[in-house]
């Protein structure tokens, strides 16, 4: 799920930078320092959309560097228990397969596909239906539902399921 | 637009869900006397006969106390089968009730005149509530299927590993981990084993033997107890899936209810004398009178009890109790008409039957003519084969049948007799209740195979049967 939240974070700026540009500076840093992170107790920092406030700064001794503390909106993603995700696999093996839903990688284990679906190994692994109507290999895009989180403090990892209503291939990428 | 199906319904799930439902606390010993299991059906039988109903003469009329029944209304009201409304009122307030009751001559009318206090008490009402018992009983049957068939598809449950050469455990989410670039198999962090998935059962043997076999056999209880169910609620599900596009019926709230229903008696019975006083002087219900004109409607609302209705209104003029082949030329037969004809034998045949004959001989007594003997037998005999046609079709056609012979039959007989006034046929009193908790009773231990009802109702036709070709 996609949240809209505000995070503050101290911004340590190198004396270079000081002058009439220390502003955008200060801004194109901290895009460059937290877009893509991942914290366990937001999500994925997906993108910032503006700044709140740049507080005062504190120079540091021996260093010149400058500690800005810096309020700003940002666009987070975190999977919840539960929730309907689409993710393209990005690897198909006998043990079920991973997908990626943006960030977030999600592996679906053999038994959370639905009985019918079949592994097939070889040159491109996938699992098939025995009328070889649906088939899941690397590059389709699944619907499925997260089950379990894994979150730690710089890295969430989900499980999910596809053997149940509506969830299953969404793309064939050899029809496409 | 008929409440037999619902009441069907009820009858259905009260048998399947609230059968071993005791008001004891589960610490007290259960002692042959003191066990009241099934008390609960018995409740709601008996709800199924009626519209509003105050608590106080719902325990009367079971020969309950009425903390007792207390406890199991409020058990329903938890399960949202029931409504309930109290209200402090004077014994004018009860009378607004008794009235309405009156008027739709559904439940008992004696005993109310000599609870005349000028004290309030709050009294309690009850009633089924159609449309959320539907409701109740599909999300009812709904969660049970989902629960077992989740835990029987291992639905939502984290994949477990196990490596058999160290015996680590891992679960799907230290996937990503385990997995390894040579092959497709999950591999050991410690000693570079294959992985195997814990439910694979042959695979796992030495591992987690006693675990798996545990597991297995929860799997066979669990695929046993879908199946079970799936059976035994197999009429539960039919009767829900019969009524799912009929009208529900629908009482309204108390007010609301006593309002219309004692001006739709009124309208019927063409008495307005001895309800307005109390009525008008209360200004309970609102203004009763304008509605005088909708109230035709009203009538078709209450189903059965219109019906009757109609039948003690003709029932009043002649003052005395019509014979059956009578209803059955001149009328529009309903089923419920037929039922409560069919039961009139039944109960008490020996008393039912010189009535009959009685009335029988005086018409041939006073016409004293062959011919119009003659007609008579043919067309009671016509009406007779075409009764008989209607049955079976009716047989065939509905079970809900069935229903109608336990609710209106047994007042019928007990009119007779208490030996009052015959136009009062749907006055449950105090003689009805050992009926009342007999069926139920009966049927309690049978769970909920209420097919058998039927064949009481053939039964019973076949007895009406007999006692006319006596007469003729």
């Amino acid at each position: 799920m996609f949240f809209h939240i505000v995070l503050e974070r101290n911004m340590q700026l190198h004396p270079r930078h000081f002058g009439r540009n220390l502003r955008e500076n200060l801004v194109s840093k901290l895009m460059k320092d937290v877009e893509g992170t991942c914290s366990g107790r937001h999500g994925f920092v997906v993108a910032i959309t503006g700044i709140e406030n740049v507080g005062k700064g504190l120079i540091r001794d021996g260093t010149g560097f400058v500690t800005f503390p810096v309020k700003y909106q940002c666009v987070v993603f975190r999977p919840f228990k539960g929730e309907i995700l689409e993710a393209a696999v990005t690897m198909v093996n006998k043990m079920g397969f991973f997908a990626e839903a943006g960030p977030v990688q999600i592996f679906v284990s053999n038994h959370l596909i639905p009985d019918d679906m079949e592994f097939q190994s070889g040159d491109m692994p996938n699992y098939t239906t025995s009328d070889g109507s649906v088939k899941i290999q690397k590059d389709s895009e699944v619907r499925l539902k997260i089950i379990g989180t894994r979150v730690d403090a710089t890295e969430i990892f989900c499980i999910g399921t596809i053997k149940d209503d509506f969830l299953g291939v969404i793309n064939d990428p050899t029809t496409a | 637009m008929s409440i037999e199906p619902f009441n069907r319904l009820v009858k259905l799930a009260a048998r399947a869900f609230y059968d071993d439902v005791t008001t004891k606390g589960d610490n007290q010993p259960k002692t042959g006397r003191g066990d009241n299991r099934g008390i609960a059906v018995v409740v709601l039988d008996a709800l199924t006969r009626r519209q509003w109903v105050r608590e106080e003469d719902l325990a009367k009329e079971l020969k309950l106390h009425s903390k007792q029944l207390r406890r199991i209304l409020r058990l329903f009201e938890e399960e949202k089968l029931v409504t309930r409304d109290h209200r402090r009122e004077t014994a004018k307030g009860a009378k607004i009730y008794s009235a309405a009751v009156a008027a739709t001559a559904d439940t008992q009318m004696g005993g109310k005149e000599g609870e005349e206090k000028i004290k309030l008490h709050t009294h309690s009402y009850c009633c089924l509530d159609y449309a959320q018992i539907y409701d109740v009983v599909r999300y009812r049957m709904h969660r049970m299927k989902k629960k077992i068939k989740d835990e029987l598809e291992d639905k939502n449950t984290v994949q477990e590993y196990v490596c058999p050469g160290c015996g680590k455990r891992y679960n799907a989410l230290d996937a990503l981990r385990l997995v390894s670039l040579e092959d497709e198999y999950f591999h050991c962090e410690r000693c570079n084993g294959e992985l195997v998935a814990e439910s694979d059962k042959l695979a796992a043997q030495d591992v987690g033997d006693g675990d798996d076999n545990a597991r297995r056999r929860r799997r066979e209880k669990l695929k046993d107890m879908l199946q079970k169910m799936e059976v035994q609620l197999k009429p539960l599900m039919e009767q829900l899936n019969r009524v799912k596009d009929m009208p529900i019926p629908e009482f309204g709230s108390l007010q609301a209810w006593e309002a219309r229903a004692s001006a739709a008696g009124r309208a019927v019975n063409g008495d307005s004398g001895s309800n307005d006083p109390s009525k008008n002087s209360q200004g309970y219900g609102g203004t009763p009178m304008p509605f005088l004109g909708e109230t035709k409607v009203e009538v078709a609302f209450s189903g059965l009890d219109g019906k009757e209705d109609v039948k003690s209104e003709s029932a009043s003029t002649s003052l005395k109790v019509l014979p059956p082949w009578m209803i059955k030329q001149g009328m529009n037969l309903t089923k419920e008409q037929r039922g409560e004809v069919k039961q009139e034998s039944k109960p008490d045949g020996s008393s039912a039957q010189p009535e009959f004959s009685d009335d029988k001989k005086s018409t041939v007594e006073n016409d004293d003519k062959k011919k119009i003997q003659d007609e008579y037998l043919k067309a009671y005999y016509a009406a007779l084969y075409k009764k008989q046609q209607e049955l079976e079709e009716a047989a065939k056609k509905q079970q809900e049948l069935s229903d109608i012979p336990l609710a209106t039959g047994l007042s019928d007989s007990s009119n007779r007799q208490v030996g009052m006034k015959a136009k009062r046929d749907d006055n449950e009193g105090e003689d009805d209740i050992d009926w009342e908790e007999a069926p139920a009773a009966g049927n309690t231990t049978e769970s909920y195979k209420v097919n058998d009802l039927n064949v009481e109702a053939e039964e019973s036709g076949d007895d009406e049967d007999d006692v006319d070709w006596e007469e003729g």
